[in-house]
């Protein structure tokens, strides 16, 4: 994995850089010394470009995604890459060790620093122990800190409670994040998430506002009187994304709302084709987010 | 014109003092750990401390488009505090190699004690190790003799002059401190430390060759727009804009980027932010923001 991540750091980066990092990934796995690799973590800003994005081939990503399931670098900047990969030597510390100096780091770092900490969980061993770290980065009001743990990053479905899990969903909803790109969106929910998605819904609609039309996802499963009334209500919409997210639930609702299947067809036709799913709908939602708030 | 001014302790300052700054100029800025009016007791309130320089406070000044840097260190006051200090040194690894981190700061003595020598020396080491420039604070009582002292102390160590910022000198240590191949800063601070017109005849003598000019501001009375004021005052007294320049922004840029952590191009390359349109609408324009009048009395006494 590391000779991967190092192989695509090298395809964009400074040589002088990527053999500042080799040599100093061999010498700390010899013999890891505290001092020296905060200095080499911190110093990543001083060896590579602190604009440059990473560009990881497909087959890059595949090897990735295949080897930690979900994981993946895609848009990551050098400095994310550069320090994960020094983070993947520090993993291979005693326990205590390791937890102690993930804690220090932690405790002290910067914005990209802390990107980079959490993206690279997936990765750490001893995950029982960081959960604790992740759900509390959750609570960070900086987006790229929420982001770097809800989106693109597998930590989360395989370790979070379901309480954790819940609240991580909801913020995410609730700051509008593109939640198909949390991973385990589709398969991970519960019933005490659906009522909250609900509820948070409702009070949306009492304040004249909406909800992104992704969070119906994760009430798919439970299509109580309630929840059913909602889904009716975004059948009914005047936008278009809510009436996909609509078709969507009804999809696989398993006849309990076939009542809405008439205002839907043109929806559900497009579901049939493969041209509309719960990935192309929230490309669609972020796509739309992103050019709003560029005018 | 646009000014960088490589010591002022905004955690202090209020957005007012922001928004003036942005108004007249200041692009960039330095900000050096300090004390904080009272003595801190715990390790844990200086990581905190350290926390929010690289942190909340990097991004208040972004959200008026100022480039905000800083330098850590542990201050000589709280160096007496040995077991706190102890502490402190343990934790300024973790700090010293991060991005915006432009040297160590600032450091150097207050009453001259055995411990504040103790402390300048290992944090002079760490510099070293680090490859860092050293933000030098000079002592307000026995001044001469404690940046005299300060410097013999740096050399031992092994330090480069050049990477040395000595800062509130003023008529009595000005030439040593020159001489000796340091960068030279002074201190704008209207009643206690040196009033910008003696800055001037400073200027008139000395020239701006190594010569630093920044204001301190912090928490007590000091103004955040000494230097774009002290600009304007030397323009009127004929200094040359060039030399101005020199003082106000380019020797300052020069002597801290030798960190690798500050360039022209951080602000340049960046889109900026329009403060005006940021704030369109939001209480923080109201009424409140007087840059012509602050700027028509640029005398600090």
């Amino acid at each position: 994995m590391r000779e991967r991540l190092i192989e695509i750091l090298g395809k964009t980066s400074d040589p002088e850089a990527v053999a500042w990092l080799q040599q100093t990934v061999d010498e700390q796995g010899k013999s890891f010394q505290q001092r020296p690799f905060y200095y080499a973590f911190s110093g990543v800003s001083r060896r590579f470009d602190k604009k440059a994005t990473t560009d990881a081939g497909v087959g890059q990503l595949t090897f990735l995604s295949k080897t930690a399931p979900g994981f993946t670098v895609a848009g990551w900047d050098e400095f994310r890459l550069a320090r994960v990969i020094l983070l993947t030597v520090l993993a291979e510390q005693e326990k205590d060790i390791f937890l102690e100096n993930l804690k220090a780091l932690i405790g002290t770092a910067d914005l990209r620093e802390q990107v980079a900490i959490f993206s690279a969980f997936p990765l750490l061993p001893h995950p029982a122990a960081l959960v604790e770290f992740a759900t509390d980065g959750l609570r960070s009001n900086i987006i790229d800190i929420f982001d770097s743990i809800s989106l693109n990053n597998p930590f989360a479905s395989e370790n979070f409670t379901d309480e954790a899990w819940n609240q991580m969903v909801l913020k995410a909803i609730f700051i509008t994040r593109p939640l198909y790109r949390i991973v385990g969106h589709g398969e991970r929910t519960n019933l005490a998430l659906a009522e909250a998605i609900s509820d948070l819904a409702h009070e949306r609609w009492a304040a004249g506002r909406t909800i992104t039309p992704e969070a119906w996802r994760s009430c798919t499963n439970f299509l109580d009187e309630r929840i059913s009334g909602d889904i009716a209500k975004m059948a009914g919409s005047s936008e278009a994304n809510d009436r996909s997210a609509a078709a969507l639930v009804v999809s696989t609702a398993e006849g309990k709302l076939d009542s809405l299947k008439d205002r839907l067809s043109k929806e559900i036709a497009a579901i049939e084709s493969g041209e509309l799913t719960w990935h192309s709908l929230g490309q669609t939602v972020e796509e739309q987010l992103i050019r709003k708030s560029l005018t | 014109m646009r000014f960088f001014d490589s010591h002022v302790h905004m955690v202090s300052r209020t957005t007012d003092d922001y928004q003036r700054m942005a108004a007249a100029g200041v692009t960039a800025i330095i900000e050096p750990s300090f004390w904080q009016g009272q003595p801190r007791t715990e390790p844990g309130t200086f990581k905190d401390y350290f926390n929010s320089l690289i942190g909340f406070e990097r991004f208040r000044a972004s959200q008026f488009g100022i480039k905000h840097y800083c330098t850590i260190g542990l201050n000589p006051k709280e160096a007496n505090n040995e077991k706190l200090a102890e502490a402190v040194l343990e934790l300024m690894p973790l700090y010293i190699c991060k991005e915006g981190v432009v040297g160590i700061g600032e450091i150097g003595y207050d009453d001259q004690t055995k411990a504040e020598e103790k402390y300048l020396i290992k944090q002079a080491e760490l510099a070293l190790e680090a490859d860092l420039p050293i933000q030098i604070h000079t002592p307000h009582r026995d001044k001469k003799k404690g940046t005299i002292r300060t410097m013999d102390v740096l050399e031992d160590v092994g330090i480069d002059p050049s990477k040395v910022i000595i800062d509130h000198n003023n008529e009595e240590t000005v030439k040593e401190v020159l001489d000796r191949g340091y960068w030279t800063a002074f201190t704008i601070y209207p009643h206690t430390k040196l009033g910008n017109q003696r800055m001037v005849e400073l200027m008139l003598e000395y020239g701006g060759e190594n010569i630093v000019i920044d204001s301190a501001a912090d928490w007590g009375i000091s103004d955040p727009l000494a230097v774009p004021k002290t600009a304007a005052l030397m323009k009127e007294r004929g200094i040359s804009l060039e030399e101005i320049e020199q003082v106000t922004y380019h020797n300052p840029l020069k002597a801290y980027g030798q960190s690798g952590q500050v360039e022209e191009s951080d602000w340049d390359d960046s889109e900026g932010i329009d403060p005006a349109a940021l704030f369109e609408g939001n209480t923080l324009l109201r009424g409140g923001m007087d840059v012509e009048t602050a700027m028509s009395q640029y005398t600090i006494e």
